[in-house]
């Protein structure tokens, strides 16, 4: 039977009646109409679905719903929008890091976790970093090349 | 036409653009959803609309309207805030080429490219230009659209002149304003002047997707008066897909929507025997199971009671046998195992193909001073898009919608038309971009999984694979086996050349859910000699063995069978120059008479920093790492590139790893530097996960490779140092040809070389992961 599930999503509560075990990922999409989080594997192998729970990088696909309960999730549109992306996002655009842009949601939500934790890594951190993060455009070189980008913007500031 | 703008501009503004084909989608509810390139502002683009026309509201309604190429309006519209919309029937899916349209359509219009937006593909808004494949888009539909936006141009001036009352040649058009020569003050943008109408004037078109010529009496701008080709203007889908603000089709939603999982066989052939359904009845939302010949699919209110019916039903990552499931299967085991591919391949039968015969091999062969032959071998690959592929379908009594990725809208449309046995035109392709597809992925064969679904249950139904979907059950890059033999003279010149190689298909377009049903759409067709030949040895015989499909369904794959037939001769060229005692490069310029492939190869060298001398000459390196050097270059549809990359090899475990990178490539006219600088780097980086890693497995009945654990990809910690790059030829002297494909074909050939060149072993059969690296190294040793 649906319970209703009580989520803090990027800064907003939402009830939720959903069954229970449905993974946080559908919830997220289905019932509240967010497109960040994708599904791209439903086995927790290639990070399109990442989104933060409590600040820490987590794979929604196979995160059941009830475990999100009492935390703080941010997805990708947490961050920021077209007209005020986050210095990460922007990163991304001014370094045109996107082919079909379908796992980009990961690398950023991975990458966002990473800078806050190690906000000069070096480019091996962030290959480390991403390494369970996949692409499959290969846009890696772009990908490292923004975050570089945003880790000296954020050393500028 | 413009329904998709409604949000962003008054909607009367609208209503006279592309009237015929507006009016039908205006009275039938309106077709309109958030596109990504769409829209003045970025922000308004990516809101997201309602999807409010579902067949129900259609059923009066005559056929969908067809889209005339003879007409501006079918191309281009010009809206009253001065802002355009290209139409084209090509997509995005990744690479960039609609933005390369869109400016090629820029400078002809001399409109800014800022306010100018595309919409791809939809089959009732676009011309079939053909499927956005091939590396196709700027050099077929390019010109297409030049010529469109040409046509408009002229159209606007004339319509300027009677305006302002002066002959057309005292105008001129600048960054969508008209103005008259020499009197500052009478100027009228381009929107104010069309004033809302649609362009309904003939600018005429013949031929057809490819060939096709529109507006041949257009004139051509100077190129020396460009402004945006040869510009890196940004991507406009980009602020929206880094912010989640984009609408994937996989982000598709339409009211009533239900959603379906497939349940594959067990076996590629087996049959579906029994399914208890009575054992979904508690999963809460469950609607039905669909069944249809060996077709079968569940139905449920969510997403997730869709999942959970479907892997009681047997979708699941590894299934035990075929009575895994409430569904049960025939035990069918007839299907070529991993290491039986490649006599499967062998063993079809097919069609010969010659592609060069010259001199008498035979005979140069028994006469030559060294011989040598080698069998290269590739696998089954999968596009293996990070996206599962994913369909919405709203089949109706007679028209159905239909939401996909597709990388073919048009054909899909007269596919899935004759899969319902309707009308062509009572089919209605909505394209939305999904991920990447790199080829003929499965983007096409869920349509159909949707449409079968939604005609059984009579409500919309959106369909996505799972992963073990996609890996196990799209349409694959094929295996192939390739035989060569050479011969040297006792001074190291090449003396014989032989080049044998066994294709199956890589155009079989039945779609898998139509073969289950038992009502096949689509052909099988013959695999082909994809290689771009151009050495001139004495004697020389390339031919192919062409089949038809061999396990599984075979279709294309970014660069399909080239991407492996450079491999071959690109790697045996090296054999031979490494026997003949020369450097590779030397060697294979004295072989060369092409000035643009000679070009391409010494533009690589210079820019790397070439030294000639003999791989692997000075023999077994110290150390955990040996490093070495490869190079190789291919003619896929007369875009060249030569590729040279360094690498290090892990002694010990028999890992790769690519340092450096340096592409030169001439694909004529660049219309997007930094556009083509993205396919360049994403070309290498996947052509190098496919030779360092990729291969689909097979047991006898199922693909067993079926998720990135079983079927692995490149990761970061891979990555090259960097990718250099160099544009040859790259001026309006030399028309565009394609970007999309040509840099995957030589990488592996190249990483073959250098591996050679770092440790003396050489790689014959990809992927080259470290164990069976590590095996050569062993027994070489």
């Amino acid at each position: 039977m649906a319970k209703t599930v009580q989520l803090n999503v990027n800064g907003r509560p939402h009830d939720v009646s959903v069954e229970p075990g449905t993974r946080l990922l559908y919830v997220l999409r289905d019932n509240l109409g967010l497109h960040g989080p994708k599904f791209g594997c439903g086995l927790s192998q290639c990070g399109a679905c990442t989104v933060h729970l409590d600040g820490q990088p987590i794979r929604s696909c196979i995160l059941p719903v009830e475990a999100a309960e009492d935390h703080v999730v941010t997805t990708l549109e947490g961050l920021g929008t077209i007209d005020n992306p986050d210095p990460l996002q922007q990163a991304f655009i001014d370094e045109q890091a996107v082919q079909c842009g379908y796992c980009i949601n990961g690398m950023i939500m991975t990458a966002k976790a990473l800078l806050k934790t190690n906000p000069q890594p070096t480019r091996e951190d962030i290959k480390q970093a991403l390494d369970g993060n996949l692409c499959r455009c290969g846009t890696h070189m772009r990908i490292v090349r923004a975050i570089e980008r945003a880790a000296k913007a954020g050393e500028a500031a | 036409m413009n329904t998709r703008r409604r949000d962003v501009t008054d909607a009367n503004e609208l209503t006279d653009i592309g009237a015929s084909r507006r009016a039908f989608l205006k009275t039938s509810g309106g077709l309109v959803l958030g596109f990504s390139l769409l829209g003045p502002t970025a922000a308004m683009a990516m809101r997201e609309l309602p999807l409010d026309t579902t067949t129900d509201e259609l059923k009066d309604k005559g056929p969908f309207p067809s889209v005339d190429p003879a007409k501006l309006d079918a191309w281009i519209a010009i809206h009253p805030d001065n802002t355009a919309t290209l139409f084209t029937g090509k997509v995005e899916q990744g690479n960039g080429s609609p933005n390369a349209l869109l400016q090629m359509a820029a400078d002809e219009l001399d409109f800014p490219f800022d306010d100018f937006f595309v919409v791809m593909g939809s089959t009732t808004e676009t011309v079939d230009q053909g499927p956005t494949y091939g590396s196709m888009a700027v050099r077929y539909a390019g010109p297409q659209i030049q010529h469109a936006a040409a046509a408009g141009r002229q159209v606007l001036l004339t319509m300027a002149g009677k305006h302002f009352g002066v002959p057309v040649d005292k105008l001129t058009a600048n960054a969508g304003v008209i103005c008259v020569t020499g009197a500052s003050d009478k100027s009228i943008t381009y929107g104010k002047l069309v004033g809302g109408q649609r362009l309904d004037v003939t600018i005429g078109a013949s031929g057809e997707t490819f060939g096709m010529k529109v507006a041949p009496n257009a004139k051509l701008k100077d190129p020396s008066k460009y402004t945006v080709i040869g510009t890196s203007v940004p991507r406009k889908d980009i602020p929206g897909k880094t912010t989640g603000q984009f609408t994937y089709v996989q982000d598709v939603k339409v009211p009533g929507m239900l959603h379906g999982r497939v349940v594959r066989p067990y076996g590629i052939q087996s049959q579906l025997l029994q399914v208890d359904e009575s054992g979904l009845k508690d999963i809460p939302g469950f609607v039905q199971i669909v069944r249809e010949g060996n077709f079968l699919g569940v139905v449920a209110e969510t997403e997730w009671g869709a999942i959970q019916a479907a892997q009681r039903l047997g979708s699941k990552l590894h299934r035990k046998g075929p009575n895994d499931g409430l569904a049960k299967w025939s035990d069918w085991h007839d299907l070529a195992a991993t290491d039986e591919v490649w006599n499967a391949v062998r063993n079809a039968p097919g069609k010969a193909q010659s592609v060069a015969s010259r001199g008498n091999v035979d005979n140069a062969l028994k006469t030559a001073a060294h011989t040598l032959k080698a069998t290269y071998l590739t696998p089954f690959e999968t596009h293996g898009s990070i996206g599962p592929e994913c369909a919405i379908a709203d089949v109706g009594k007679d028209k159905a919608i239909v939401w996909g990725g597709t990388q073919m809208p048009h054909q899909a449309q007269r596919d899935l038309a004759e899969l319902l046995d309707f009308p062509e035109n009572n089919v209605e392709v909505r394209w939305v971009e999904a991920a990447g597809q790199y080829g003929r992925n499965g983007l096409e064969h869920v349509m159909a999984d949707a449409v079968i679904m939604s005609r059984a249950v009579g409500r919309p139904v959106r369909v996505q694979w799972m992963r073990w979907d996609s890996h196990g059950w799209d349409p694959k890059e094929p295996a192939i086996v390739q035989e060569l033999e050479g011969g040297l003279d006792e001074n190291g010149k090449v003396t014989a050349w032989r080049h044998h190689m066994w294709v199956p298909t890589m155009s079989d377009t039945r779609l898998l859910p139509s073969e289950l049903i038992g009502k096949p759409v689509g052909k099988k067709n013959l695999g082909h000699a994809a290689i771009g030949y151009e050495y001139t040895f004495d004697n020389a015989d390339v031919s192919s063995h062409n089949e038809s499909r061999v396990g599984v369904i075979t279709a294309w794959m970014r660069a399909p069978g080239q991407y492996e037939t450079t491999f071959a001769m690109e790697a045996f060229i090296d054999e031979m120059a490494a026997a003949a005692k020369q450097d590779p490069l030397e060697f294979r310029l004295k072989y060369l008479k092409e000035p643009r492939t000679i070009g391409v190869l010494k533009a690589a060298a210079k820019h790397y920093g070439w030294k000639p001398r003999v791989a692997f000459s000075a023999g077994k390196q110290g150390g955990r790492k040996a490093k070495g050097r490869g190079i190789a270059w291919v003619n896929r549809d007369d875009s060249l590139v030569a590729t040279i990359m360094d690498v290090e090899v892990d002694q010990q475990t028999g890992e790769i790893l690519v340092k450096r990178v340096v592409v030169a490539h001439d694909n004529g006219l660049v219309i997007s530097p930094d556009g083509m600088r993205n396919q360049i780097e994403g070309n290498i980086i996947q052509s190098m996960s496919r030779t360092l890693h990729e291969e689909i497995t097979f047991n006898h009945a199922h693909v067993t490779s079926r998720d990135w654990a079983g079927y692995p990809i490149l990761r970061f910690h891979e990555i090259p140092d960097s990718i250099e790059m160099v544009f040859v030829n790259n001026s309006p002297a030399h028309k565009s040809t394609g970007g999309g494909e040509p840099s995957t074909c030589p990488t592996a050939a190249v990483i073959s070389n250098a591996v050679y060149d770092a440790v003396g072993v050489r790689l014959r059969q990809k992927p080259f992961r470290p164990e069976r690296v590590k095996a050569a190294m062993d027994k070489a040793s």
